[in-house]
């Protein structure tokens, strides 16, 4: 095979356009890397799909190329090479946002949620994420690890639990490690290795620093709750003011407002202040009348205690305790 | 004469053949088309070739037909840089792809291994002549159903962005019901569902409760991580491994939904370890079950022994990481990602000791 002459084509994210080539036959094959002419042969094509459209000839990749990825196009006895450069104005993965964000934590923290401002490749996402304590020692088995790590349809938040056999009394790695976390302060690190779904990784290691404080073996009571009742004819929020911090995932649908009539009250929760405020926003101006707040027995606190049962209630004191006098809705009106 | 002889003949096996498809009650209300498949988390096969795809990110199993896949000897694959072939094969690099399952149809030896790459395309491979070939899932015959509950809205936040998620764990399929263990992001909880097959649109799913026995003072409610539907003298148990790494076993008759089902721990695989796939081989009347595990080498245990074993282990193992309970013993297998049975013997992917991933087959004479 020689290279005879050059082609005239261009080259996306998403496919290779061949232009106006006159013999309209022949298949592409593109390779990942520069590859020589006498290693073709053995070199394993990319998959993909050629077609033949009025512009040329289309390749498209079952997967998009990757940035800074160089490969080999070979079109009838032609070579040529190209590479995709990352744009001036791509903007790099960032870490926004992380749940629980009080600076104090309870020792027997279950679940952490990190917001990402692009969606992440979640391959081998753990070995990116880790504790230090405060000499800069790494903290081993905190994390579960899953197969199918936790992440939202968007690909931006990742659940990660903090091992719950660790974290939960009389288990194995409890008794064997004990618990993840001692009253300390601790950082959370997530590398700039971690790439994003474009192979592009963050700029700089991202780290939140948080101390650990009691241990938290308290059901949260939704009878400790304050309500801040808004104005009639107004949208302006209500504000719930809970005791303590609520878990930010175990929220999430799990409360609804009703009015006298049991409609659903339309419009969006928030968590504030910590996650110590529910703040719900209506799109419709209140309207004169009785209301409830039903909150889901799942809602939990920091530690995975829920509305109905501890993380790990003690077996001997349980059933009576639950089941009985549970209230899960709170009421209010507007006058 | 031969000619048309053999036209007549053909004529009447694609007869049979296409009555066959025709009336199957499985495949009666399968669709032909785009499922839509955002990933692929999970696999099994159930029967008539129908693969069971656990797609995590839209929250639906899809079953998928396979069954015009050619019957093959697979006896002898073995594919070396397993991750390396699949990453050129896409463009891209080891750490952009993520091997999530390898599944065999047990009708017809095919081999499939679903692959996500971090664009969040899943690909669907299939295994022929030593070669992977990519199995297109965009013009399928096919069923689904979602996972979702149908009753509450879907969460989304201000941005409208949907954060309730439920990760498959392992999926079974047993006789009209597929079997589902999973997680989710708002609780820890054995979340382990039963739904009818074939799918219908009204979907009844039974989400059961299952724990494991309580370890001393505290009774846990963990995610199952891999699993098996099987008999256990003579009645359809499930049997269920957990993180660091109980083994437990539930009647499937006392599995009511709703209800608190409780366990019956039979061993304890030891710490630090979490098991991966499980498998049931049978072999001239023997009945095995092979373990794959993160930090273990592969089990096997026999089923005589887990079937004579009565005891349920309550209390934790003093002695650091050691095991107890039924028997078992560890085969020269180590660092076994992914296990399904094929044919009297199982297949693998294994990361090898000297660092080659390598799908390949376990000799047989293990499991005789």
């Amino acid at each position: 095979m020689q290279a005879q002459s050059s082609l005239e084509f261009t080259f996306t994210k998403n496919q290779i356009l061949i232009k106006n080539d006159k013999l309209q036959k022949g298949r592409i094959l593109v390779f990942k890397g520069e590859i020589s002419e006498d290693k073709l042969n053995s070199s394993t094509p990319i998959l993909g799909k050629t077609l033949k459209t009025d512009n040329g000839i289309l390749f498209i990749p079952v997967v998009p190329f990757g940035w800074s990825q160089k490969y080999t196009l070979v079109y009838n006895h032609i070579i040529e090479y190209f590479k995709l450069t990352i744009p001036d104005s791509y903007e790099s993965l960032s870490v926004t946002e992380i749940y629980p964000s009080a600076p104090i934590l309870p020792s027997n923290l279950l679940k952490l949620y990190i917001r990402f401002s692009r969606p992440i490749n979640t391959t081998f996402v753990y070995d990116h994420i880790r504790f230090i304590n405060v000499v800069g020692d790494t903290l081993p088995r905190t994390i579960l690890p899953l197969e199918n790590p936790l992440i939202s349809d968007d690909r931006t938040l990742l659940t990660l639990w903090i091992e719950p056999g660790r974290q939960k009394r009389g288990l194995g790695p409890n008794k064997q490690l004990g618990p993840v976390f001692n009253k300390e302060t601790y950082r959370l690190i997530v590398t700039k290795d971690i790439k994003d779904n474009n192979g592009v990784s963050m700029q700089e290691d991202f780290i939140h620093s948080f101390s650990i404080g009691n241990t938290d073996r308290i059901k949260p009571t939704i009878d400790d709750w304050k309500i801040d009742i808004p104005e009639i004819n107004s949208i302006s929020k209500l504000l719930i003011e809970c005791s303590e911090s609520i878990d930010y995932g175990s929220i999430q649908d799990n409360i609804h407002i009703i009015d006298n009539s049991m409609q659903e009250i339309k419009g969006t929760w928030q968590l504030l202040e910590e996650e110590t405020i529910l703040s719900f926003q209506p799109r419709e101006p209140w309207k004169k009348g009785n209301y409830q707040i039903l909150c889901n027995p799942e809602i939990e606190d920091l530690a995975g205690n829920n509305l109905s049962r501890l993380f790990d209630k003690e077996i001997k004191n349980s059933s009576n305790e639950e089941s009985i006098n549970q209230k899960y809705s709170l009421r209010f009106t507007i006058n | 004469m031969k000619t048309l002889i053999t036209f007549i003949i053909s004529l009447i096996l694609s007869f049979f053949v296409n009555n066959a498809q025709a009336n199957s009650i499985l495949k009666a209300n399968f669709k032909t088309g785009n499922p839509g498949i955002t990933s692929i988390h999970k696999m099994t096969f159930g029967p008539e070739g129908i693969l069971f795809i656990g797609d995590s990110n839209a929250a639906q199993i899809v079953a998928v037909d396979l069954s015009e896949h050619p019957k093959l000897d697979n006896s002898k694959v073995k594919l070396d840089q397993l991750d390396k072939l699949i990453a050129d094969m896409m463009g891209t690099t080891i750490d952009q792809i993520q091997i999530t399952d390898m599944v065999v149809n047990p009708e017809n030896d095919n081999i499939y291994l679903s692959i996500n790459h971090s664009s969040g395309v899943p690909i669907l491979l299939r295994v022929e002549d030593n070669v992977l070939k990519q199995v297109p899932l965009d013009n399928v015959s096919y069923s689904k159903t979602t996972l979702l509950n149908p009753v509450t809205e879907e969460a989304q936040d201000r941005r409208g962005r949907k954060l309730r998620k439920w990760a498959v764990a392992d999926i079974k399929y047993m006789e009209g019901k597929v079997l589902l263990s999973g997680l989710s992001n708002q609780e820890f909880a054995s979340t382990f569902r039963s739904i009818d097959f074939p799918f219908i649109e009204k979907q009844n799913y039974s989400s059961l409760e299952i724990y494991h026995a309580a370890h001393g003072k505290y009774e846990t409610h963990a995610p199952i991580k891999a699993f098996i539907p099987t008999n256990i003298n003579g009645n359809p148990h499930v049997v269920a491994g957990y993180t660091c790494t109980p083994l437990v076993v539930f009647p499937m008759n006392e599995i009511k939904p709703g209800e608190h089902n409780k366990g019956r721990t039979v061993a304890e695989l030891g710490s630090g370890n979490s098991p991966i796939d499980m498998i049931e081989i049978e072999n001239e009347g023997s009945r095995y079950l092979l373990i794959a595990n993160s930090n273990r080498p592969l089990m096997k245990m026999d089923f005589k022994d887990l079937e004579a074993y009565e005891g349920s282990l309550t209390t934790p193992v003093s002695k650091k990481g050691a095991a107890v309970g039924v028997d078992y013993v560890n085969l020269p297998f180590v660092n076994v990602q992914q296990l399904d049975k094929l044919g009297d013997s199982f297949l693998m992917v294994q990361r090898e000791s000297n660092g080659n991933l390598a799908l390949k087959t376990g000799n047989s004479w293990w499991v005789k």
